[in-house]
């Protein structure tokens, strides 16, 4: 069980991180879960000094746009490059956007975190 | 305006163990834009864990980085046993912590090493990595690996350590301690050393935050922020507290870990006078059950941070690990431009980069 979670939707997101910058929180990670038909992405922040974590998750579609949250955490980048291309989350305005290519190459398998995919090099087998 | 040059630093670089690249836009040899570019070293280490069975998933976490790999293993194990939760004999916690800070002390030196090499500063890189070999072999003597240790397992450690190689490894400790201690001294006052990394690479501590930074990084910035207060282990009862600096710069990160090395000893001594005798296995009963946990563990390079969801079988269906460099590498970005093109190599190593952690 997660501690300290909130549920979210893609359209309240970027209301909730700012709330975290305003209060100096840090910007941890995200976590994104394949759950079928839809995406679970979880945004984990903590506030500095301290312990606790809190959590901010939403549920979307594999279809759908999520804003980024790099215009309020640029630290983000990475991760929110990470949850595209693993999974392909289609996450809207990245600060800096490697478009599927920051861990992945050109002839890599595309969205291989996906549970319909297996791993070896040629997703889907 | 003076004309505008984009050089790549890497992926092969005297500075970078590892593979990574970063894109410097500079002008009169001032930096003006960094954009940093992964992806050499990616092993979908996450999506392999998910097909493995949860026990033998530790062997695979530990060699996601080799300096790290003790820690990988252990705070695997810590992650996993908070699914069900279950408990790990005290004597595990105490061993574990004591591998953990061997392993910090190991890294510490390794990472003081390389910054005299990149300094120039060659007789005291070698004297650095002398005193490194004798805590491997410590390692040795009592995981019987130099690099990847597996002393974890899911409900406490698979080895133990005797009372004869207690008294040895107490020994040795002190002799490192006393060597790296007068080592640090003439780092730390050296005027070469000082004027390559005073003022350099300089992260305000609202800058350190925001950024996401984390480790002795973030330390080094003035902030108290350290996961091993999080009183998962027993660090509690060893009297931890985190090592600060307030400087933010290249010269204050260096500082950190080396006070950060020492301490490790001390700790592992502490741990050592105050370590119980008994068992150091408890079997796990059934199955990771359906549920899901979040963990952080204090790695030699920083918070490291770890997802477990369990599915009610053998095998886990996500596992989730950033590891302190994903999140040092964006500081960068902030760092960099505005410094001299020649600082660029001192100032990335600084945050003590560890590209096969990032990528995994």
């Amino acid at each position: 069980m997660i501690e300290n979670l909130k549920e979210i939707t893609k359209d309240t997101l970027l209301s909730e991180v700012q709330k975290f910058a305003d209060a100096k929180a840090r910007f941890v990670v995200t976590v994104c879960n394949d759950l079928g038909d839809k995406l679970e992405a979880t945004y984990y922040f903590n506030y500095s000094p301290g312990v606790e974590m809190v959590a901010l998750r939403m549920v979307v579609g594999k279809d759908e746009e999520v804003p980024s949250i790099s215009g309020i955490y640029l630290c983000a980048v990475l991760a929110e490059n990470e949850m595209f291309e693993q999974y392909g989350l289609k996450v809207k305005d990245i600060a800096i956007d490697f478009g599927g290519l920051m861990l992945l190459g050109n002839g890599s398998p595309v969205t291989p975190m996906l549970k319909d995919k297996a791993a070896g090099g040629k997703g889907g087998e | 305006m003076a004309p505008r040059t984009v050089a790549p630093f890497g992926p092969q670089h005297p500075v970078l163990p590892e593979p990574i690249q970063l894109k410097i836009t500079y002008e009169n040899e001032k930096v003006v834009d960094v954009v940093p570019a992964l992806g050499y070293g990616h092993r979908g280490i996450e999506k392999a864990c998910e097909l493995n069975e949860y026990p033998k998933n530790i062997h695979l976490i530990e060699r996601i980085c080799g300096i790290c790999s003790c820690i990988h293993g252990i705070s695997y194990c810590e992650t996993v046993e908070r699914l069900w939760p279950m408990e790990v004999p005290p004597r595990a916690k105490y061993l574990r912590v004591i591998y953990s800070e061997m392993s910090r002390t190991h890294s510490h030196l390794l990472w003081l090493g390389l910054l005299c090499d990149a300094l120039g500063f060659e007789s005291m890189f070698m004297q650095f990595w002398r005193i490194r070999e004798k805590v491997l072999d410590l390692l040795e003597m009592t995981s019987g690996t130099r690099v990847t240790h597996s002393v974890s397992v899911v409900g406490g450690v698979r080895r133990d350590i005797d009372d004869e190689q207690e008294k040895i490894i107490i020994r040795e400790l002190r002799e490192v301690r006393q060597e790296a201690e007068a080592l640090i001294n003439v780092l730390a006052s050296d005027p070469t050393v000082k004027a390559r990394t005073v003022g350099k690479g300089v992260l305000t501590k609202e800058q350190a935050i925001l950024l996401g930074t984390n480790g002795p990084h973030l330390r080094a910035s003035g902030v108290k922020e350290d996961c091993r207060m999080l009183g998962m282990q027993v660090y509690d009862e060893l009297g931890f507290e985190p090592i600060v600096e307030t400087g933010g710069d290249s010269y204050a990160r260096a500082l950190v870990r080396a006070r950060e090395t020492l301490q490790a000893i001390d700790l592992q001594l502490e741990a050592f006078s105050k370590m119980p005798k008994g068992e150091i296995f408890e079997r796990p009963k059934g199955r990771p059950p359906a549920n899901e946990v979040s963990y952080r563990s204090e790695q030699c390079r920083g918070e490291c941070f770890y997802y477990a969801k369990g599915n009610g079988t053998q095998n886990l269906e996500r596992f989730r690990v950033r590891t302190p460099t994903f999140s040092n590498i964006p500081s960068l970005l902030v760092m960099l431009p505005g410094s001299e093109l020649a600082d660029v190599p001192v100032i990335v190593l600084s945050i003590d980069p560890c590209i096969s952690c990032t990528e995994r």
